[in-house]
């Protein structure tokens, strides 16, 4: 690797220029109108909105940015826990986005204020004292609202620690140019990788699975964690194509990197999560026990289904297929392209875990599948059937806040990571 | 910065970010690694330990097969089988050996694709290791099937009576599984070996090795062809082996996990499964390397470094299993399903209870230690931690099995008791295994030297040692230029 620089001198192609300072302007301006709007339609109860579909909603958007930002938070640790050398380059746009970890514990805040005032079982229907039953009141140990309160706030201190630890001490290295920072992410990282795992895993049984107090898997922590994956690649992508239009980071993140990141896409986002989404699906179905099937039911058999379908096709045989070959992985344009998709199917796929429910009266009384399906299609049946602009408004909203909270962190620190010790590995880096 | 490479002892775990230290140690040039590593195989007359370990494995692989003429003289009678654990041992020894067979698929074709350049150390031998690992797998439900002579019926074979495997069943996908697993993984493992093959044509000195090198080196020149091709199908073998890595243990897990039985059908065994077997198959891994490395002089491929990355390895999946074994607890009660509670409660508590204390010691505490450095470069203690994997996979697998003992009739409930067979056959398969494996470091080259020599800087054309003129790089202040 002699032949590239040790570092780099950091010049205008590494700093976020004025056109990034306006899209972050732009993109806050998102995301208060889109929320504003959105708390119009659902307060004012129009076009069928509602203050409850307003939080689900809202928990909808917000476990959308949250799992891109934890997917990007599991990069840069997996970089630092493997010492990896081709990625030094691209690791602080990764970075970029880990640092909102540190600000997204406000848009939970909602949920504490309705958890606060005794209104959490609009979301979380456990929380209402109305529809515990004696299995919900086994759970209490662990459903009950201070140990969630509790736990939540520990994640976020986790996610918050993790993310200031690691893009801190980086950002700190472009000043000193010190190997040792590095040896001191080595070292702290296995713990972080424990406390994150932990902290995902029980974010998403507590705020995503207890959506359905009675349903349980075991893979649901995993599944999360792929969707993960797919979230934060596909923004990588997008963002560095971005960054890039405007003559930045051209020389840092070159063909090679892109056609890595197609491949974390490929492997990670749309194989892996296929995988856990497949293995959790066919095993449900496969057994066939009614305390499981409920969760898929509502999902496969009404309104829902054309839903699942989009993501079997859009999620993974589409971009399974357009992604095996490195030649769309090399095309910045197609694997943009491609990424937007991503982003999309990922949205859809977060809605889907969210916002179904499970009508566990009617499908303790339907006859058979095609009852409960007509049922659940001609609306008789309720399984949280109600796409509304409220959950478009809230994402695009929680995305402009995503793509601020970006931008103010680029204006912030350089756009690579100039003193990173294995730079010249990345910068020499070749795939073939 | 004042920290350099050439300060420090190269042998060591110890890597300054921004300098990779060398893979290969004390190697000056690339002429000395061939006889180095073919010493094993072309040394004349092998080490008495050799001899001693070949006669020791090759006669309970004897017994092995004693073992399997009974049986089928017998009747499946022989094993401790018997209402409700229909299948005791052969099941727990199947998956066991799948399991070991997962590392050597990981090495080569995962680690490849993450471009772990340490692998190539380690990467032949472990493909060696998962061959025979699942051959050893292999046999179990070979042996397994009541009418033995009726085998064949595994397959779906057209026949005049229409008669059909069960498509239904995860058995019938675990022959699919792994018979392509097995297929790939060995295609994968000759390939690679066909350079390394060539070279001991060329050197051979006998007539009888001249021609079985040569007929298994296809002709290899070694040509920019030849390579070009090779390196090709190399990269295509890798894509299509890494799929069947989780696969593979996936259609294993899902023999018990499309079940509708407490402690059997959870969602997380497929992916839980897959790091449990490369958790064991790694263990394995290391178990084999120590002493081969001490034995046949190899420390200089398999450094500390290759041990420790190992180790390394061996916690990130024995945590991932103990994060799986943690949330089967937990969702057990979650769930508030009675059944599943009283299994794992039973587990932990019930007649079996010793079997998986152990299983948790084995696989979730004792990897813990690898959380030190300290332990993981220490030869005594990474040996009893993979020991201990070792018995801890099979105990986890008896564990699961040993569900079974108390089924939803307690009328039925009893104590497994495994017969005499059960422990012959089982430790008749490490029998056999051990035997494949000694021949294989004695007639094949044990470590991959066509890929180690292009790990070496004399390979890389960007390096002085590899014939690039002295370069200047304004910013090499750190005397990098060290000799390995």
């Amino acid at each position: 690797m002699g032949h590239a620089p040790k570092s780099i001198t950091l010049g205008e192609e590494h700093r976020a220029g004025p056109e990034i300072r306006a899209l972050g302007s732009k993109a806050s301006v998102v995301g208060v109108s889109g929320v504003a709007l959105a708390a119009i339609l659902s307060f004012g109860g129009f076009l069928g909105g509602s203050p409850e579909h307003f939080f689900k909603s809202w928990l909808f958007a917000f476990l959308t940015i949250l799992t891109i930002c934890m997917g990007s938070l599991f990069f840069v640790m997996i970089q630092h826990a493997t010492k990896a050398g081709w990625s030094a380059s691209i690791r602080r746009m990764a970075e970029h986005v880990t640092s909102n970890l540190q600000w997204i514990w406000i848009l939970f805040l909602p949920f504490f204020f309705l958890v606060l005032v005794g209104d959490g079982g609009k979301v979380w229907h456990w929380m209402d004292p109305a529809h515990v039953d004696p299995i919900i009141e086994g759970k209490a140990g662990f459903l009950n609202v201070p140990f969630w309160t509790v736990r939540a706030v520990i994640y976020f201190v986790v996610f918050f620690a993790a993310s200031k630890f690691f893009v801190g001490t980086s950002v700190a290295q472009d000043a000193s140019g010190d190997p040792r920072l590095t040896l001191k992410m080595q070292k702290w990282v296995p713990g972080f990788i424990v406390l994150f795992a932990l902290s995902l895993t029980f974010a998403a049984f507590d705020w995503a699975m207890s959506l359905e107090a009675h349903w349980f898997s075991t893979m649901f922590g995993v599944n999360l964690l792929a969707m993960s994956f797919c979230g934060f690649f596909s923004l990588f992508c997008v963002m560095t194509f971005v960054v890039q239009r405007q003559g930045k980071m051209l020389n840092e993140v070159t063909q090679e990197h892109w056609q890595d990141m197609g491949k974390l896409l490929f492997g990670l986002g749309i194989v892996f999560h296929a995988y856990i989404g497949f293995s959790q699906y066919m095993l449900i179905w496969y057994a066939n026990i009614p305390e499981e099937t409920t969760w898929y039911l509502a999902r496969v058999a009404g309104p829902w289904a054309p839903w699942m379908w989009f993501l079997v096709f859009g999620h993974f045989f589409v971009p399974f297929v357009l992604l095996l070959t490195k030649h769309t992985k090399r095309c910045k344009p197609v694997m943009t392209a491609i990424a937007v998709w991503m982003l999309l199917a990922h949205a859809v796929d977060v809605y889907l875990l969210i916002m179904p429910t499970v009508p566990a009266e009617a499908l303790a009384n339907a006859s058979d599948w095609a009852d409960f399906a007509a049922g659940a299609r001609s609306g008789s049946i309720d399984v949280g059937y109600q796409p509304q602009l409220t959950d478009l408004l809230l994402l695009i909203g929680f995305f402009g806040f995503l793509v601020s909270g970006i931008c103010r962190s680029m204006t912030k620190a350089p756009l690579v990571a100039a003193r990173d010790p294995r730079i010249s590995e990345a910068l020499a880096f070749e795939n073939m | 910065m004042v920290l350099a490479m050439s300060s420090i002892d190269t042998n060591t775990v110890w890597e300054i970010p921004g300098e990779r230290a060398p893979l290969v140690d004390n190697h000056d040039s690339l002429s000395t690694v061939t006889s180095e590593v073919l010493q094993a195989a072309e040394s004349p007359k092998p080490p008495l330990g050799w001899y001693i370990a070949l006669s020791v494995s090759s006669l309970l692989a004897s017994m092995f097969g004693l073992m399997i003429g009974y049986l089928f003289f017998t009747g499946v009678g022989v094993w401790g089988n018997a209402n409700p654990v229909m299948w005791g041992f052969p099941i727990v020894n199947f998956v066991f050996w799948v399991g070991i067979g997962h590392a050597g698929t990981l090495i080569s074709a995962i680690l490849f694709l993450f471009r772990q350049k340490w692998r190539t150390a380690i990467n032949r031998f472990a493909e060696a290791m998962t061959i025979f690992a699942v051959v050893c797998a292999g046999t179990f439900p070979g042996i397994h099937v009541g009418r033995v002579w009726l085998a064949y019926w595994l397959f779906p074979i057209p026949n005049q009576m229409e008669m059909w495997p069960q498509f239904r069943s995860p058995l019938l996908w675990d022959v699919f599984a792994v018979s392509t697993y097995f297929t790939v993984s060995l295609l994968f493992w000759y390939l690679g070996m066909v350079p390394d093959l060539a070279t001991m044509r060329d050197r051979a000195n006998t007539k009888l090795k001249a021609l079985g090198y040569g007929l298994f080196s296809l002709g290899w020149r070694g040509s920019t062809r030849h390579w070009h091709r090779y390196e090709r199908a190399y990269l295509l073998l890798a894509a299509l082996a890494t799929p069947l890595v989780l696969s593979v243990h996936s259609v294993v897990s899902f023999d018990f996990a499309v079940s509708q039985l407490p402690g059997w059908h959870t969602t997380i065994f497929p992916p839980y499964f897959v790091a449990g077997a490369v958790f064991g198959g790694f263990a394995m891994v290391v178990t084999l390397a120590v002493p081969a490395r001490q034995i046949w002089g190899l420390k200089n491929f398999i450094t500390m470094r290759h041990l420790e990355n190992m180790n390394k390895v061996i916690l990130l999946t024995g945590s991932i299993v103990g994060y799986a074994y943690s949330m089967e607890f937990f969702i057990a009660w979650y769930s508030q399903a009675p059944y599943e509670s009283f299994v794992f409660v039973n587990r932990a508590t019930g007649q079996h209870a010793w079997a998986y204390w152990i299983m948790i010691f084995c696989n979730v505490v004792s990897p813990q230690l690898f959380w030190f450095r300290k332990c993981r470069t220490s030869i005594p203690i990474m040996m009893f931690v993979v020991m201990c994997v070792n018995v801890g996979m099979w105990f986890e697998r008896f564990v699961i099995v040993l569900s079974l003992e108390q089924d939803f009739l307690p009328s039925s409930w009893a104590y497994f008791t495994p017969s005499w067979v059960d422990w012959a056959m089982l430790v008749g398969s490490f029998g056999l295994f051990f035997t494949l494996f000694l021949l294989f470091i004695r007639f094949l080259p044990v470590i991959a030297i066509a890929e180690v020599k292009t790990v070496m800087p004399e390979a890389d054309p960007h390096d002085p040692r590899g014939g690039a003129l002295e370069h200047h790089d304004d910013h090499d202040d750190s005397g990098k230029e060290q000799t390995a």
